[in-house]
Order: structure tokens, then sequence, then C-alpha cells
């Protein structure tokens, strides 16, 4: 074996007793192996040499907290299930006023109503103040133990999208066909949600 | 103390990190980036030489682990995952850029003549010693990028072959010509640096 053969075999990573032999004659490919070996094995030390300034962290932090993959941190657990059932809760008479209203369709053919006399008939009703339910009256203490000085906005806001969801699911009741009616029964129960979730937001700030 | 100090403290480990940055919690994401921040910043810089980009791509490389981390089952190492990753992340910024990931050299010469020494058996001078570590990163970086690319990739992050030739899109045999003359190339930069400081003294 000559020098360029050796080379051709060094380069495969082959280890021949040829090679061996090669090697014990030419100092000059003794002393390639030898720097190679020693190249590979100091390579290793530039596996985690550096370090990222500081700024890396903090741009990268922005970013998941832009795409929402950091999240904020929750409510106490037993907090946390008491919003999440109410959450969940309300689509359930939104999904059986949605099914009653699928039934009638079979049967009687939709007809376009007056959406503007709709949402007049269903905004312009006043909210009236009426006992509310036990989930109500847990999110208002909740926020009278954190939050006093918002429990009046927060009841006031109840009574609102409670009187909402009352008017929306009379005006769905007098024409189950009308889509529109339909959404603003769906709408009525996302500001109740959203009121939920800003109380949620509001006790978990420090 | 930095957060992901106090949770080592609290002995966290990588995979209830994993399971807490899933649910979106900052102080698990923080963890896992500190743990792997040196390693996958090491690798952006030796690949492209350059600090304010191998930061972009740090952060890059990062910020779509984190994207997927709901994805990762575990059934393989997460630094596997997250270095091949970056590896991936960094490959790809070189494209765009239109750097070559495989040297052009490697294109414009024959395959077989162009590995060997210019001069096989003429006396060479044996590279006594260790190797100081940043007359070494200086060296790499001097490497033409394609050179670098497979050099870093093998020697440096462990790779083999067959895997390189995957990622970068090139022959086993072209992955195993390029780090040859990676090595030739780093063992002249590395005596002629010798050279000069012994010339200086």
């Amino acid at each position: 074996m000559n020098c360029v053969e050796f080379e051709r075999v060094l380069l495969e990573g082959e280890h021949s007793p040829e090679q061996r032999a090669h090697l014990d004659s030419c100092s000059a490919c003794a002393n390639l192996l030898a720097d190679f070996t020693l190249i590979s094995s100091q390579a290793k030390l530039l596996l985690a040499a550096d370090e990222p300034s500081p700024a890396v962290w903090n741009a990268l932090e922005s970013r998941l907290r832009s795409e929402g993959l950091i999240r904020p941190a929750e409510a106490s657990p037993s907090r946390r299930d008491f919003f999440w059932r109410w959450r969940t809760a309300w689509l359930v008479p939104v999904a059986a006023v949605l099914a009653m209203v699928a039934v009638v369709r079979l049967h009687h053919p939709a007809s376009a109503g007056d959406n503007a006399a709709v949402a007049k008939q269903i905004k312009v009703k006043a909210p009236v103040t009426v006992a509310v339910s036990s989930d109500d009256q847990q999110l208002l203490n909740t926020v009278n133990s954190h939050r006093p000085a918002q429990r009046a906005r927060y009841r006031a806001d109840l009574d609102d999208a409670n009187a909402f969801i009352r008017d929306a699911e009379q005006a769905v009741k007098s024409d189950p066909n009308d889509v529109y009616r339909q959404q603003m029964l769906i709408n009525a129960y996302e500001q109740k949600e959203m009121l939920y979730d800003l109380a949620v937001d509001h006790v978990s700030e420090p | 103390m930095t957060t992901a100090k106090r949770l080592q403290g609290d002995k966290l480990t990588e995979a209830e990190a994993i399971e807490r940055a899933k649910q979106g919690d900052a102080e698990a994401f923080h963890f896992l980036y500190d743990l792997h921040r040196r390693r996958v910043y090491s690798l952006c810089l030796r690949m492209t030489g350059n600090t304010a980009s191998a930061e972009d791509l740090t952060q890059e490389a990062f910020l779509q682990l984190f994207r997927k981390i709901g994805t990762f089952r575990g059934e393989s190492a997460f630094s596997t995952w997250l270095h091949r990753m970056s590896v991936n992340v960094v490959l790809m910024q070189l494209r765009r850029k239109n750097l070559p990931v495989v040297s052009l050299e490697e294109t414009m010469e024959g395959d077989e003549e162009g590995t060997v020494r210019k001069e096989p058996g003429a006396p060479d001078e044996r590279l006594t010693g260790s190797i100081d570590r940043l007359q070494l990163q200086r060296a790499v970086d001097e490497l033409p990028p394609g050179y670098r690319t497979i050099f870093v990739l093998h020697d440096v992050e462990g790779y083999e072959h067959n895997e390189i030739a995957g990622m970068v899109g090139c022959s086993i045999g072209n992955s195993k010509s390029q780090l040859h003359k990676a090595r030739l190339k780093l063992r002249d930069l590395l005596r002629a640096n010798r050279a000069e400081k012994a010339g200086k003294r």
C-alpha cells in the first residue's frame, strides 16, 4: 500500500492489516492519522462551549407569550374547577335550544326574519335585578373576597348578561327557525362566559 | 436565584418539565431552555461562524421545538429531538441565504483525486500535545462553509455519515470526502497557527 491508497482507505474509515503495515513504514501517514485522531477528539470540546446572551431567552419568552404557548398561571384548583364547570355548562342549554330548532326546521321551511327588529326586541329590555343562580353567587363571592370594589360592577354585568340570555331564549322560542335569533342566544351565553373569564383573570392577578 | 435554578434545586426532571411545558408553564420552558441552550447555541455558532446569526437561529430552534412540544411522546430522547431540529433550522437558513451546505469545491473536483494530500508521503510535522480549544474554534470558523457543516455534524455533534447524508442531501461518499478534506484543512490551519505563534516568540 502506498500513501495515496492509505489516504483513500482512511477516508472510508476502514482499518486493514495493509494499512497498519503502511503506518509502520511511513511516518508521514502515521502523523496524519495521529493528527486526525487528535482533531476529532478535541472537536468534542466545542459541543457546548459557548453561551448565548440573555437577550435570546428574553426574545424567545416574548414570542412564546405572544403566540400563547406560555399561558398565565391558573387559579387554584377549586376555583379553576368551578369556572371550568360553568364554561362547559352553558353549552348544554344552547345545544338543547339548537336541537329543538333543528327538529322544528325539519317540519317548517326557514323564513328570514327582520334582524334589526329582533335585535331591538332583545336589546331594548333593561336588565332586571333578580336572584342569582348558585354559580353566579359563587362568582360574586370569589370576586368579593379578592376585589371587593369590583363586586357591584360584576353583579350589574351578571344581571345584564342573564337578562340578555333570557330575552334571547324567549326570542328563539318565538321563532325557532330564525338563524339570527339563534346566533343572538349564543352571543348572550358568550357574553356571560366572558364575564367568568374576566373574573378568573382578576382573582388570579397578584 | 433564577427560576430555572430554583426548579433544578427542587429536582425537577426534564420529563416533568416537558409535561409542564405542554401545559404552557413558563418556568418549565425556561428550565428546558437553560438545560440545552449552550449546546444548541454552540452548534449554531459553529455552523454559521457568526454570533448574531447563531442567536437568531437558537431562538428559532427553541421556538420550533416549543411549538411542537405537545407532540413529543418520548419515544426518542428529548435532546436528540431538539438537536436534530436545531440542525434542520441551521441548514434551512444556510440554504435560504444561498450559502453552500455542501462545499462547492466537491462538485468542481474529481471525487477521488480531490481528497488526498497534495504531496502524500512528504515528511509531515505532527501536531503535538492537545489543541487549545480557542485555536480549534478559530480554525473551524475559517473552514469553507461546506466543509465546516460536515465537520461539525460528524466530529462535534457525533452524527454518522448516513445521517449527515440524509440531513444535508448529499451522498455518503460525499460526506466522507468532505470530512476528510475538512480535517486536512484544519490540520493546515492549526499548524500555520502554531508556526505563527512560534515565530512571535
